[in-house]
Parts: C-alpha cells; structure tokens; sequence
C-alpha cells in the first residue's frame, strides 16, 4: 500500500468513526431532498399546479351561446379543462368561494340578439382572485370565441361593402359559402417539445447533492490544516515518503468522501425518492467533474487559509454563496438575463444544466458539455491550491 | 449580573469570528434582496418568437404579442435556438412564423404557423393566450380571403376592405371580473413576503449554529470553571441560554431594521412585531441549547443544526408560503413554530392587526420556547454537572 493512500485510509476511518462527515454527506442532503421534494413537489409538479375548473352560466340559451357551450365541451373532452353548468350566477360565485372552480363565463339573456342587432353584446369572466392565470386563460378562450364571431361577420360585411349592397338577412342567406371559415384562415401546428428540464424529485435530489458535496469534501481537504495544526505534520514529512504523499493522502480522502456521498445520494434518491438521473454513464461523468471541481475549490480554500477553523470558515461562505447562485435552492434567473448569466460562474450550475440534459431519456453524451465546463473549474483551481501548497510546504 | 456577562461574552464571541458576521448579517439581506428580484416582481410567462421573413402577417403577430399584457416577448434568431430555449424553460411557448405567410394567405391557403409548447407548467395555459392573439391579428385576413372568393375581387383589395371594416365592426366584448379576498394584496411590497420568511429563517438557523459553540464551551471546560467560582448551576444555564437568545435578537432586529431602511418593508404594528420576534428567538435558542446539550460533537451538532434549520423552514413556509401548501400540509407546517411566526407576521402586515390579535400565536411560541428551555436546562444541568 502506497503512502497516500495509507494516509487517506486511516482519515477515512477516522471520519467514519467521528460520524459528521456521514451527517453532512448523506444525512443532510438525503433528509433535505425529501422534505423540499414534500414541500416544494406539488407546487413545483406541472400535472397538480394548475388546473383549469370552469364554470359556466348561460341566461341566453340560444344558438349561438350553445355554440360557446360547445367550444367549452370540446375542449373538456381534449382534457384541457372541466366545465361545469350553473343556472345562476350566485351559485357559480359561491363555487369560486369554495374552491370547486377557478372561473366562470356568464352569458346574459339576449346575448344572440346583440350579435345579429350588431350591439355590443359581452361574454362576462368571473374568476378567483388568487387564480389569475386560470381566470386569464378563460378570458382568452372566450376571446378566442368572440374573434370567431367577429370574424364571420366581418367577412360578411367585407363581402357586401365589396359588392356595394347593404348588410340584409338575404345577403347573408344568398352567400355560397359559410363565412364562419373566415375564422379558420390559420392553422397552430404543434411540433412536440422535450424538456430538458428536471422534475422536483431530480432537481432537489441534485442540487442538495452537489450542495452538501462542498462540505463533505471539506472533511478531506482540511486534514492538511489539522496536522500542521496538531505537530504531526512535521513528523510526517520527516517520514521517507514523498513531500506530496500527505497533499495527495487528504486529496484522496476528499475524492473518495465526495464520491461516497455522491453515489449514495444518487441510488437513494432514485430508488427512495423516484429521482430521474438519466444515463447512468452520463451521472458518473458529471459526478466525477463534480467531485474534482469540489476538491479542487476547497483544496484552494484550505491552501489560503492558516487555521482549520478559517479555512471551515471560509469555505462555508464559498459553498452556501455558489450553492445559492448556482440554483441549487431555486432556479435563478429567467433563462437569458444577467442573473442567469453570472449563475455559470458556479460548478453547481453547470451541474444542475448537465443533470437536466440527461433528462427525458436523452444519450450519455447529452451531459458532456456541462461536464467540460465543471472540470474546467476543478482544474483552475486545482493547479492554484498545488501551487500554493507546494509554497506552504517548502516553508 | 452574572447571566448578563456569561450572556454577552457569547455575543462577542459570535461577533468575533468574521464568518459570522457574514452569515448572520450579510448573507440574510443578500437572500431577501435575491429572492425580491427573482420572485418579488412577478414573473410573466415567455413566449419566443422566430419569424422567417418580415412579411405583414409575421410583423403583426410580433406586434401584437409584444403589447399583450403579461406574457413576455422574446426574439430569437433561428428555430434550433427557439426550441433550446423552449426545452430548457426559458420560453414557454416557441412561435415559428415561416416565410411566405402574405403569399400563401394571398393565394387563399391557410396560413401554417409552427407552434412549440411545453407540456409542462404554464405552456398550455399560454398557448390559449397566443392562439386568440394569433386569431385576432388574422381575423381580416380570413375575411378578405372569404371575400374575394364570394365576390371575385383581389385579395390585396378585400384587405384593405376587411382592414377597414374591423376597426369599426362592434366587438364581441369579453369583460374579466375577479371576485373573492386577494391572498397576497397587491399592496403587499415586493420584498415583504420575503423579509418575514428569512427572518424567522436565519434566527433560527443563527440560534442552531450555537449549539456548536455551546458544545465548545463545555469541552474546553469553560462551564465547569464557571462552576468553580461562586456561580451556581442556574445561573450559568441561564446565562448560556441568554447567550443563545442575545444572538438570535440581535440579527432579528438588525434584520427588520435594515429591510425597513433598505427594502421599505412593512411590518405592521412594531409592538406585535418585536414580541413575536422575541418569543420566536426564544424558541430558537432553547432549540440550540438543546442540541448543545446532548451532542457531544460540534461538528455533529452543526450538521443536525443545518438539517433542522432548513427542513423546518421548507415544512414551515419560510421557502414557500404555506398558503400555497395543501391542506393536509398547512397542518404539518403548523407543528413547526415557523409556521406560527410567520402567521403572526402575516397577519401584522396584511390585517393590520395588534398584539391583541396575534395572542393565540404568540401563546403557542411561548409553549415551544418553554418547553425546549426547560428540557435544555435540564440536559445542560446533566451534562455540566457530570464528574
């Protein structure tokens, strides 16, 4: 057995039997990930968010109304939204109250007789106050309606300014067509989308992960600090071993706590929890970068720092400040501003993009540029630590 | 006099150390600020646009959408960025406006326009919004596309008819109404729902990290030579406790005056505010006595301190309002005392309620505080006392 390794095998047994390390690498993360996962699941979850339950309240009766009716039922039976008929409009308001619908459509008698009279007749939406997005999607579905009204009677009356004759019911019945098809002179083709966005489950399973990795490592890389601190590191570079064997001893030790927690984090969440990690080869790709980049920045940490309690200190600040930059909390930033730009100044970041590009069954390969970008920060600062404790070293 | 000192030399020590100082007074004011920029102003929904050409159909629909009240408009330069952007929930909803619109709707075709939309999250939803932007733009469109088949003149000529015409024709009103008592008013500030929430976050967390200091104290035998003086056992168990609570106060404060200064938050009547901060800081520091008291390993205790502080933030509505929760989970919010203090801070702030209406939760966090003081006091009593 070499020296570090015999150096890191000794540190490990030494954090196990102290049980901290287990608390910060799996405990916490574990625990975290359930309870904002129980918390934050349903509101986070897509399918129990937003419902659409609409009510709706037709005084008129008439064709045209039932025609709305119709629209309504159709796009009930897609599985849009439910709708459910009320005769009056107090009950519907006391269904709002209740919680049973989000809105309702109120369509006053006489509605029809507006629209053939040309008036100005009005669909009514009444919706929750707490429930503005659902309220405004029953506004724009009802708008949707009344375009096509307006659209029939615009072409009607295009038609007859055309043809120099006044707008008559015999106008309209000597059409040759149906001037309802004005409404449908466009088509919406929807091309499916994927998301390469994690679910709750994955997202808080990765993000306490890499969150709690920076502490676990942290369990390695001040071990160097500890013996400088106890006297035993003089003793131990007066042994005949490598002036690197206790730098790559402690190194060692953080890789394999950070892999520990890692991994443990990984199975557990997606056998307990249902997490979705992706490729397997591409989660292994990502938590190896993850682990090096975690190293590497506490390693540079603890080489800048003089006292164990400093460097503790010192790399609580730079793990919860990337940690909280990198949206391992909550997403920060709406996709292309300022805020979401300075978050890829965080391996953490780089490691939630990359667990989100595996998502939806996509290739290992999917995961490699965020990989790229999390090995690029654990070499920069890796080689600096080296740098500054081959300085420490040679003092 | 004695309780004082052992109290304030807990204080000083905290303030020592200048990664404290970081998180207890830094830190809290970034993460409010934060959280009032990402959450605070309202996030609209995104559509992403890519059109082809400049022609007047894809124009129009540009336009449209970019005034239609809230939903957010952004342009993107080509399809495979659009879609990046839609995968990855940038936009919600991703509009291709293909070249060709005017001819294809000269010619009296229909007009294809791709759409690509999240199933997820608001996608649908937004989708509803656009179409009846889309069918509103293209209404003359399809009028004078019927026309000129009925009545054999131009297209371009029943255009400008059509186009005419439907800025006279009399609108199909659709008139949207809310009804009901708001959750969250909007007179309530930007960071206001945020102050409170960290608030009782940070003084929690604040008050858990002692444990490790206190656990420090008893190891490095700081109580027992307290012991050997003419000290007795309750007034140094005070004393500690009063240390715990000190911490916990003074962030609390500078944390309510500084989002006062800095944020404009409101915070209601000062009275109820101050007194449900004292009562909460008070259950914190009998929560990280207790920790202090029966670990015995300080990196142990900082461990469980981060578990507890943040899980019993997230369960109390600190992280998301438990408004928000189900019902079943409101109830299990409400077994941490998180819950109960941002209830009364809630009310203080949104009811413009007195001390006299946030009694009930008041009295509740005195009930935590009482019973985690005494069940430290007497782990404490245990642990400093064993020879």
């Amino acid at each position: 057995m070499s020296a570090p390794t015999r150096i890191a095998g000794k540190d490990l047994k030494l954090r196990v039997r102290d049980r901290s390390a287990i608390i910060i690498g799996i405990v916490a993360p574990l625990s975290l990930a359930f309870i904002f996962n129980l918390v934050f699941g349903n509101a986070f979850d897509p399918d129990e968010g937003i419902g659409l339950d609409y009510g709706i309240v037709d005084l008129d009766d008439s064709e045209i109304t039932a025609a709305f009716v119709g629209v309504l039922e159709g796009a009930q039976d897609e599985g849009l939204l439910t709708i459910t008929p009320f005769n009056e409009a107090a009950s519907a308001e006391a269904a709002i109250d209740e919680g049973e619908i989000d809105a309702f459509y109120l369509l006053e008698q006489g509605f029809e007789a507006e629209v053939l009279a040309n008036g100005s007749p009005t669909i009514l939406v009444v919706g929750d106050i707490d429930a503005p997005t659902s309220t405004q999607i029953a506004g724009s579905i009802a708008d949707q309606f009344s375009t096509g009204i307006e659209a029939t009677s615009l072409a009607i009356g295009t038609s007859a300014v055309i043809e120099g004759v006044s707008l008559s019911p015999e106008f309209v019945a000597g059409l040759s067509s149906d001037p309802s098809s004005a409404a449908f002179s466009y088509r919406l083709i929807d091309a499916p989308a994927q998301t390469r966005q994690l679910d709750a489950t994955t997202y808080y399973a990765a993000g306490m992960a890499i969150f709690f990795l920076f502490f676990t490592v942290q369990f390695g890389v001040l071990g160097l600090l500890e013996e400088e601190r106890e006297g035993t590191l003089p003793r131990l570079m007066a042994a005949p071993i490598g002036r690197f064997a206790v730098v790559s001893g402690k190194a060692i030790l953080a890789f394999v706590l950070g892999l520990i927690s890692m991994g443990v984090m990984v199975v557990a969440t997606q056998i307990l929890m249902g997490a979705q990690w992706g490729a397997p080869l591409g989660v292994v790709t990502l938590v190896l970068a993850g682990v090096c980049a975690a190293v590497g920045i506490m390693g540079l940490v603890a080489s800048v720092s003089r006292t164990p309690e400093g460097a503790g200190n010192l790399g609580a600040i730079i793990a919860v400040v990337l940690g909280m930059l990198g949206g391992v909390f909550f997403p920060l930033g709406n996709g292309d501003d300022l805020l979401s730009n300075l978050t890829y100044l965080t391996p953490q970041a780089w490691f939630m993009r990359g667990v989100a590009d595996l998502a939806d069954g996509a290739a290992w390969t999917a995961a490699l540029p965020a990989a790229g970008a999390i090995l690029l920060f654990a070499i920069v600062t890796g080689s600096l630590a080296l740098v500054f404790v081959r300085r420490r070293l040679s003092t | 006099m004695k309780v004082l000192a052992i109290c304030l030399s807990n204080i000083r020590r905290m303030l020592r150390d200048r990664s404290n100082i970081f998180f207890v007074f830094v830190f809290p004011i970034a993460i409010i600020l934060l959280i009032g920029v990402q959450f605070g102003g309202g996030v609209d929904p995104a559509v992403g646009i890519t059109a082809e050409d400049d022609g007047d159909i894809a124009t129009s629909i540009t336009q449209a959408l970019q005034t239609t009240e809230g939903i957010e408009t952004r342009i993107f330069p080509g399809e495979e960025e659009l879609e990046d952007a839609v995968e990855h929930g940038n936009v919600q909803v991703g509009l291709f406006l293909p070249a060709g619109m005017d001819e294809h709707a000269s010619s009296g075709q229909i007009v294809d326009i791709g759409s690509v939309v999240r199933p997820d999250g608001f996608g649908r939803q937004l989708q509803s919004v656009v179409s009846s932007v889309i069918a509103a733009v293209m209404k003359p469109v399809g009028a004078a596309q019927f026309a000129s088949n009925e009545t054999g003149s131009s297209f371009e000529t029943s255009l400008q008819v059509s186009g005419e015409l439907s800025e006279t024709i009399v609108a199909t009103e659709v008139e949207v109404r809310t009804v009901g008592e708001a959750l969250f008013p909007d007179t309530l500030g930007q960071f206001d729902l945020g102050a409170a929430q960290q608030l009782v976050l940070f003084t929690f967390l604040t008050a858990l990290a002692g444990s490790s200091a206190l656990i420090l104290t008893r190891q490095l035998g700081i109580s027992s030579r307290m012991l050997s003086t003419p000290t007795s056992v309750r007034t140094v168990i005070t004393g500690e406790s009063a240390g715990r609570f000190g911490v916990a106060i003074t962030q609390g404060i500078y944390i309510i005056a500084m989002t006062w200064v800095i944020f404009s938050v409101s915070w209601g009547d000062p009275l109820g505010a101050f007194l449900t901060l004292v009562a909460f800081s008070a259950v914190g520091a009998g929560a990280g006595m207790l920790i202090g008291a029966t670990l015995n390993n300080d990196q142990q205790a900082s461990g469980v301190g981060v578990i507890l502080s943040l899980g019993l933030a997230a369960l109390g509505g600190s992280m998301l309002p438990s408004e928000l929760f189900s019902p079943t989970m409101q109830n299990v919010a409400h077994i941490t005392p998180h819950a109960w203090a941002l209830d009364a801070f809630a009310e203080l702030v949104r009811q413009d309620a007195t001390t006299i209406d946030i009694l009930p939760e008041l009295g509740v966090l005195i009930l935590y505080a009482a019973v985690l003081l005494g069940l430290a006091g007497w782990r404490l009593r245990v642990a400093i006392t064993r020879p």
